[in-house]
């Protein structure tokens, strides 16, 4: 994409979104057709938000939430892709691991990972353990598919010029499948981070000691519908963020595709 | 060296009643240096012929050898050029044509001479570093050809080479190819639907029919080449309007178009 085009995206972006904050202050300061006590305005937003920055709220700062829920976020998105990934492959590649592992993940795979946190905190407490063990189940899930999906649509011909050209067993999972793999391995990557952190999230609403999701579920009990409002924009800020960066990522690893 | 030679296979596919005999008692030789081209029309089972030789199916019945050693698996003494090319699109040129010899365990220094000099040969030098989807069809299949020739194999396997590419990139890489011939001669089992293809290029045609896979007949052109001596021509054009080509390339053709 030219340069023009992307700036002329922003400035859409930017007008979109500056319309969206221009109505919502139209309806609740200007008019008062929504009352302050059921949404929000924008000044109420922005105090809860200072005083969610500094002097905390929820018993914590701003950034040491933040740093919680992105740290549980980021350890189990990480363990849940390693496995995801490695079980993708071994599922695509052999059939009879597939038929093997299959009956098993269509089984649990209709089980929403949100019904696992009673389990998960019986097992392992109200601790981040638990929200760990959640996550992964829940970034998990579309790494197999994708991975395993990827490797059994690589054309016949890519593995048939491996094995002429002599290629051994390691080289070939690290040069060959891997890498014919990638594309599909990225669309499990952004499905699954996008699973993780809406899975953390509401982990956190069942209880936690710092994070985002403690912020949003403190906030409720208090009745403060502003502080509720800001720790969402934070968990959308974050979401895009993460979202981000990972195509950043993406756009370098297949760089051979565009270059 | 390098040696091919197909001793009564034949090659069944699938088993019981829905089982679709492919070839029958084919028996050919490619000697060494030797240059043949199968010519058939789809679904003759010319693919298969070569497929067997590369080690990607097994015959059902026969053997198939290569130097007198039967084949079990594929190998890098029997490269193959694939008619869709087959190459990996996340590696560079080099690092296309660098991965058999990194197979083979040799060093950098060993290989980098090796490289450079198959990318010289197909015209190359300057791709090197480019990602294959940046380049034409015509030098995707350079890419794949170098990646062949690198190897040293015994046999060159290529299995319609330039069906994929269109008909001025064809005759280029025709024009190459006899040049490749020439300069480094090899053993070379070549896969065409293309008579013309057939004619131009190989040292002997082995035509196949399309009922029960087998070799109708193989037509000597080596003998024909050297008497009217083609290789004096530069051009495919020239040698196409040679008397002794025409001719040899309607009797080809009678043949086949007798199968329908």
């Amino acid at each position: 994409m030219g340069f023009y085009l992307r700036m002329r995206r922003a400035m859409v972006a930017l007008s979109t979104l500056s319309a969206l904050v221009v109505a919502w202050f139209v309806l609740t300061t200007v008019t008062g057709l929504i009352s302050s006590g059921r949404f929000p305005d924008p000044f109420a937003t922005w105090a809860a938000m200072r005083q969610l920055v500094s002097p905390g709220y929820a018993g914590s700062t701003l950034v040491v939430h933040v740093v919680h829920s992105l740290t549980l976020v980021l350890g189990g998105f990480m363990l849940a892709s390693t496995l995801g990934v490695s079980l993708g492959l071994l599922m695509g590649w052999s059939r009879k691991a597939e038929a093997f592992i299959n009956p098993i993940f269509l089984l649990l795979r209709p089980i929403p990972p949100l019904a696992w946190i009673p389990l998960a905190i019986l097992w392992l407490g109200l601790g981040d353990a638990a929200k760990i063990m959640v996550i992964v189940i829940a970034a998990f899930v579309p790494n197999v598919i994708n991975t395993s999906t990827g490797v059994r649509t690589i054309e016949k011909t890519v593995f048939e010029a491996s094995q002429m050209l002599g290629t051994p067993r390691w080289r070939f999972v690290g040069e060959v499948l891997i890498p014919a793999s990638l594309p599909a391995i990225f669309t499990g990557l952004r499905l699954s981070l996008q699973a993780a952190w809406t899975t953390l999230v509401a982990a956190e609403l069942v209880g936690a000691l710092a994070g985002i999701g403690l912020v949003l579920n403190v906030a409720q009990q208090d009745i403060y519908p502003a502080m509720i409002l800001s720790a969402m924009f934070v968990v959308g800020v974050l979401g895009w963020l993460m979202t981000l960066l990972l195509g950043f990522v993406e756009r370098r690893a297949l760089a051979w595709r565009t270059a | 060296m390098g040696s091919i030679s197909f001793d009564n296979v034949g090659k069944v596919f699938g088993a019981g009643a829905g089982a679709l005999v492919a070839l029958e008692g084919i028996t050919l030789t490619v000697a060494d240096k030797e240059f043949v081209a199968i010519v058939g029309p789809s679904g003759c089972g010319k693919t298969t012929c070569l497929r067997m030789v590369a080690g990607f199916e097994r015959p059902s019945s026969g053997n198939i050898s290569v130097d007198g050693k039967l084949i079990v698996a594929p190998g890098p003494d029997r490269a193959v050029v694939f008619q869709q090319f087959a190459l990996f699109p996340w590696k560079t040129v080099r690092g296309n044509i660098e991965m058999g010899l990194r197979n083979k365990n040799m060093s950098l220094a060993q290989r980098m001479p090796l490289v450079d000099a198959a990318l010289k040969l197909m015209n190359l030098e300057s791709h090197a570093n480019a990602f294959p989807h940046q380049l034409s069809g015509g030098m995707q299949q350079r890419v794949a050809i170098a990646r062949a020739y690198v190897l040293d194999p015994a046999v060159l396997l290529m299995d319609e080479p330039f069906g994929a590419l269109d008909a001025q990139t064809r005759v280029v890489m025709q024009e190459e190819l006899v040049r490749l011939a020439r300069l480094n001669p090899r053993t070379v089992l070549f896969i065409t639907h293309s008579v013309e293809e057939a004619v131009y290029l190989a040292d002997r045609v082995a035509i196949m029919g399309r009922r029960h896979g087998r070799i109708k007949a193989i037509v000597d052109i080596k003998s024909v080449r050297l008497a009217e001596q083609w290789d004096q021509l530069e051009r495919i054009e020239d040698v196409m309007e040679q008397e002794s080509f025409v001719h040899l390339r309607s009797s080809i053709w009678k043949s086949l178009r007798e199968e329908k």
